[in-house]
């Protein structure tokens, strides 16, 4: 079947089954290899994309119901200004080691700056509590968010 | 400020964060094919028959009869066979691979393929002890003599699963020479390369290991790699295809390898003074079906056992039991969280009962510099444990919360463990049986690359080791790189294990990097190899566990507070608090995060995590039901560190990775014990296991 | 071969299903997981597909005087986002899988999906919830408490398509919601239960809890309810306990790989203790 929807900026058609998950789209149709699987089951985020702005689990996303929305990926949010301040915090803070998790945690933590942008730390914890880091302890991700939530302001 | 401590930009964060780093299932090659593993559905028994379903061109079926080289994964033990011989162990190990381009029909054959087993009895309870080791301090029998009052305990501590987030997985390909290359998900390339060797009968040069980014490992990937990986060559040497096997979360969580589950059991002799004139020890771990590695877990578990506590008098046995279920190895502490934790309570539980001050027994055993230790060594050289614990109690307010948490109801509680770890291979294995190098090599331009084997999966040592030759060197950071372990360019310095990457390697790398600078001459290439020469006082007898067991140790405090949920026997961790003698921090900001990461392992070890395994199958087969902590469990956190610069380490640094996680789960049990003021003697402390121990009077 | 329809409105998808019988996947997040397949294979569906997310008409939440209705393609998040969902449903909500699933996961699907462990069912259980069905032959509402009939059973006929689940006005003067994880967060609930009551001069005049993942279903006793109502407050405190066993009968949760039996049994029954407690003012 023909599905359409815009990925990063861009319009995209392919065929394939609807009811394949998102997250083969993205990482074996479009290549996008930034989106990572970690479960399957949407238990750790790190296949989260951004889906009219709000992160969703792409491993649980039919391509039937991504017809007509706009993704980005961290391919595309790479490119953003939002990112860059994002990015930096989470250099400066540490917010990163095995960096399985990171590109998610990155969507994850856009998402919630866009609909909430002067978050407190226990926002911050609640929101992001659908991506797993087995990593850090969560502690310098959380202080990088809110760095990037300051740094950011009037951006978000 | 130090400039060495300083932090600096991490070497493969840019990389990461954009998403760009390759991963293993980020990596393919034309024409590449999948493997797809048929597993043993029951725990014990021959094999009688395999029946093949018809198979379509171009799909393959590879089982032990395909091996070229002997059938064992080159472990240190090497008793797991590659693919099951005749018979099975446990349910899920691997009988057979199929192999091809569409996993669909992979998965069909898979599901069609019949297998005939005549089925044994098989064995859950840790009754046949395939592994004993055994040592003793002092004369503790005599000491029977002055003892008024003999307390004994009993500790368990469960399952722990790995759970990084990357789950393993590897691709054998032939490079750009044809020649046979395996790159995946790994700790180790060397031990990769080896088992390679020995299961497919390849020489030295005729296997190359190549390591791409790496999810995270926690001693998940020291060892099973080498399984996946000399299954898909076996595969790709015989197809002349590249060859993939990537797991998906359930069957990684399943059938891959976790700590060791355990039992032990603790006595005290106490003279009428309330002195503890000796401990008698007995530690028995479940190792699953396959010895592995267990041999060396239980030694470090053993040697761990008084944790970090001297007495005159010590009796330790231990055993590690065969069971009919998925084998255990190597996780980050590698035994030494099970007997940490039992001693750390078992210290404790010795007070309240003798009605002393906890605080006061522990500061009375405290190692100190010149002790002979539990295995009749020496602590060598200075430690800073009392420093660190009063730091610690200074940062969170220890004696007051603890008095005020004493009292019934109020729910909150408090509690501190202490803790060593030895750093690198146990005793003088450094110097007699891992031979580490490492390799720098500066170009025309006076750039210089540094080569070793550790892998980088997260903690961070493409940027310490860089650091620690550019600061050596005087060198701009921009002016030396880390390359990947490459089996074909890289010496062997060893696995990435044992808290040896920064003491040891480091250490090398410093030693290589004076070396180089003492030659150095402007705009010619040049190249140094470095051999490691451990400390010549250290010597130690595998067979009696006796003499100085690491080259060096590392030490810390964790102090836990928590709030305990008495109508739903929840726990919540609020804060901690950790001081750390890791020598000289090597950098802060990396430092300081794989303190966070490993208290928070241990934390979840100690309350939150757990595996069931019933009729040998393993009940959790995902993160919703392998539970760890999330953003929302994890508290609130604060770091310190008391330098203690070490003469073998590079300008001074100890190893950290493993010392961060072994204190968690001994901290967390005493806050809810103080919570509760009633015993934990099982981890993980959880809701269900506190609903029971409140059954029990105060 | 598996069909798989993608319907732009409600008049298609009821047609698609007058002839064909389909799973209906409105936000995916919890078939996907049942149907899960080998990564970069197709999920194991077994028959054809419905996928509701295109029906603009099923999205959305209004008010009338029948109560709050929410529509069947409305997002978990777009419930907690609502000023006319109920309180206690929105506290539930907060707390279901992640924010990353509430995104795009609805409020009828996790009804319809009929998990035991199901959180929002324990909350549509307490608050009376009436579930709309609509197909070409016309519609019928159920209560929500009909609607479930077992472990992922529910009174749907296969021509029908859950359009609404309509919260009733209620009145109350407190209510409470215990959701009891693994952990704190992202957590399949061990124990919930949810329960409000009302107190006019010292009569408790209304009173009702429900239970989840402690039965094939959620569950609720209306019988027990009713011998609450109407007693003083203080002979609720003083027949505490008789009420307890009484719950006690209705809870009966099984041992899993997140929890056992007695664990379930025992903290429901405490939080059954808390909340007489609070309806009593006793602490």
């Amino acid at each position: 079947m023909k599905i359409n929807f815009n990925m990063n900026g861009k319009p995209v058609e392919i065929d394939v089954d609807p009811s394949m998950r998102f997250l083969d789209v993205v990482r074996d149709v479009l290549h996008l290899n930034g989106t990572k699987e970690g479960c399957g089951e949407g238990s750790c985020g790190a296949c989260v994309v951004l889906m009219d702005g709000k992160s969703v689990n792409s491993c649980l996303l039919p391509v039937a119901n991504a017809i007509g929305h706009d993704f980005v990926t961290i391919e595309g949010l790479k490119e953003t200004k939002e990112f860059d301040i994002l990015q930096q915090a989470f250099a400066e803070m540490g917010g990163s080691q095995c960096g399985f998790c990171t590109p998610g945690m990155i969507i994850a933590a856009y998402s919630l700056l866009k609909h909430n942008p002067y978050p407190t730390e226990a926002q911050v914890r609640e929101e992001m509590s659908g991506n797993l880091c087995r990593c850090t302890g969560y502690q310098a991700i959380v202080e990088a968010v809110l760095k990037a939530a300051k740094k950011g302001a009037g951006l978000w | 400020m130090d400039k060495f401590k300083t932090s600096t930009a991490k070497v493969d964060f840019p990389e990461k964060v954009r998403g760009e780093a390759k991963f293993t299932d980020d990596i393919s090659f034309p024409d590449m094919l999948f493997a797809k593993t048929v597993r043993s559905t029951v725990a014990r028994g021959k094999i009688k028959k395999i029946t093949l379903p018809k198979m379509p061109e171009g799909y393959h079926w590879f089982c032990a009869d395909d091996i070229k080289g002997e059938n064992v994964v080159n472990i240190i033990f090497s008793d797991w066979p590659v693919f099951a011989a005749g018979r099975v162990k446990f349910i899920g190990e691997s009988i057979g691979i199929f192999v091809g381009k569409d996993k669909e029909i992979l998965d069909k054959l898979a599901s069609e393929i019949k297998i005939d087993y005549e089925e044994e009895t098989p064995v859950y309870e840790l009754t046949e002890s395939y592994i004993h080791k055994a040592f003793k301090k002092g004369d503790y029998e005599a000491a029977k003599a002055k003892a008024v009052k003999v307390i004994k305990h009993t500790y368990e501590t469960g399952y722990q699963e790995q759970a990084y987030l990357e789950n393993q997985g590897i691709i054998c390909y032939f490079d750009e020479n044809d020649k046979l290359t395996l790159t995946g998900s790994m700790q180790c390339p060397f031990y990769i390369k080896r088992a390679v060797m020995r299961s497919c009968g390849l020489k030295d040069d005729e296997v190359r290991v190549i390591q791409p980014a790496v999810g995270g490992a926690f001693g998940g990937k020291e060892h099973y790699p080498s399984m996946i990986g000399s299954q898909v060559a076996v595969a790709a040497i015989a197809l002349h295809k590249p060859v993939k096997m990537c797991f998906e979360r359930a069957e990684d969580i399943t059938f891959t390898t976790k700590r060791h589950p355990s039992h032990s059991e603790y006595e005290a002799l106490i003279d009428q003074d309330n002195n503890i004139l000796g401990l008698k020890i007995r530690v028995g771990l479940n190792g699953g079906a396959y010895k592995g590695c267990s041999g060396v877990v239980l030694s470090r578990a053993l040697i761990a056992s008084s944790n970090a506590y001297v007495f005159e008098n010590l009796d330790v046995v231990g055993d590690v039991y065969m069971t009919n279920t998925t084998p255990t190895a190597a996780f980050r502490g590698f035994g030494s969280p099970q007997t940490i934790f039992a001693m750390e309570m078992f210290i404790h539980h010795v007070a309240k009962e003798l009605g002393v001050d906890p605080l006061e027994l522990r500061f009375k055993y405290l190692a100190k510099q010149g002790d002979v230790t539990a295995n009749n060594g020496h602590f060598h050289d200075p430690i800073v444990l009392k420093e660190l614990m009063e730091k610690a109690m200074k940062m969170s307010d220890y004696k007051r919360k603890l008095k005020a948490y004493s009292k019934p109801g109020c729910n909150k509680g408090i509690g501190m463990s202490i803790f060593l770890h030895g750093c690198g291979f146990t005793g003088s294995g450094e110097s007699d049986i891992i031979h580490g190098k490492v390799k720098l090599v500066k170009d025309e331009h006076d750039h210089v690359y540094c080569y070793a084997a550790p892998v980088d999966f997260g903690q961070g040592n493409r940027t310490t080791l860089k650091k620690i030759v550019s600061n050596t060197l005087g060198l701009p950071e921009d002016q030396v790189s880390f390359e990947a372990p490459d089996t074909d360019h890289t010496p062997d310095s060893g696995p990435t294990a044992a808290s040896r990457t920064i003491i040891i390697v480091g250490f090398l790398f410093e030693k290589c990097a004076k070396h180089l600078k003492e030659i150095w001459k402007s705009g010619e290439r040049q190249e140094y190899v470095e051999p490691y020469v451990g400390p010549s006082y250290i010597h130690w007898d595998e067979d009696t566990m006796q003499g100085d067991a690491y080259p060096g140790y590392s030490w810390g405090v964790n102090i836990v507070e928590v709030e305990f949920n008495p109508v739903t026997y929840q726990v919540s961790v609020l804060n901690t608090w950790s001081t750390y003698d890791v020598g000289r921090v090597v950098d802060e900001r990396i430092a300081v995060g794989q303190a966070d990461g490993g208290l928070l392992q241990g934390l979840g070890y100690g309350y939150l995590e757990e595996m069931k395994c019933v009729d040998g199958r393993m009940r959790n087969r995902n993160l919703s039901d392998y539970i760890i902590p999330t953003f929302e469990d994890a508290p609130h956190m604060e770091t310190a560190f008391i330098d203690n610069p070490f003469i073998y380490g590079a300008n001074g640094a100890k190893g950290m990775g493993e010392l961060t996680l072994v204190g968690g789960a001994p901290a967390v049990a005493l806050a809810i014990e103080n919570a509760i003021g009633r015993k934990i003697s099982k981890i993980p402390a959880n809701p269900e296991y506190l609903m029971e121990v409140m059954k029990h009077e105060n | 071969m598996v069909e798989k329809y993608i319907p732009a409105s409600k008049k298609e998808a009821l047609e698609v299903l007058s002839k064909h019988d389909c799973y209906i996947v409105a936000g995916g997040s919890d078939l996907m997981v049942m149907k899960k397949n080998t990564a970069g294979l197709a999920p194991k569906f077994d028959k054809d597909i419905l996928y509701t997310s295109h029906i603009d008409e099923l999205k959305g939440i209004y008010e009338d005087e029948a109560g709050v209705h929410v529509k069947a393609g409305t997002t978990l998040d777009e419930v907690l986002n609502s000023k006319l969902a109920p309180a206690l449903l929105k506290k539930a909500v907060s707390q279901v899988a992640s924010a990353n699933i509430r995104h795009f996961a609805t409020l009828v699907g996790n009804l319809a999906n009929a998990s035991p462990a199901g959180d929002t069912i324990v909350v549509d259980f307490l608050l009376d919830a009436k579930v709309k069905l609509e197909s070409v032959g016309g519609e019928r509402i159920v209560d929500v408490e009909n609607f479930v009939l077992g472990v992922r059973k529910i009174d749907r006929h296969p021509d029908e398509l859950i359009t609404e689940l309509i919260f009733p006005k209620l009145d109350y003067s407190g209510d409470m919601w215990w959701k009891v994880g693994s952990r704190k967060a992202d957590s399949i609930s061990k124990v919930m239960v949810a329960g409000y009551w009302g107190i006019r001069g010292k009569i408790v005049e209304k009173f009702a809890l429900s239970f989840g993942s402690v039965s094939i279903k959620a569950v609720r006793s209306h019988d027990i309810e009713k011998e609450i109502i109407g007693l003083s407050v203080s002979e609720l405190k003083a027949r505490k306990n008789e009420f307890i066993e009484k719950y006690g009968k209705i809870v009966t949760p099984i041992d899993d790989q997140r929890s056992n039996a007695e664990y379930r049994h025992k903290v429901a029954m405490n939080i059954v203790s808390e909340f007489i407690d609070k309806v009593v003012g006793g602490k």
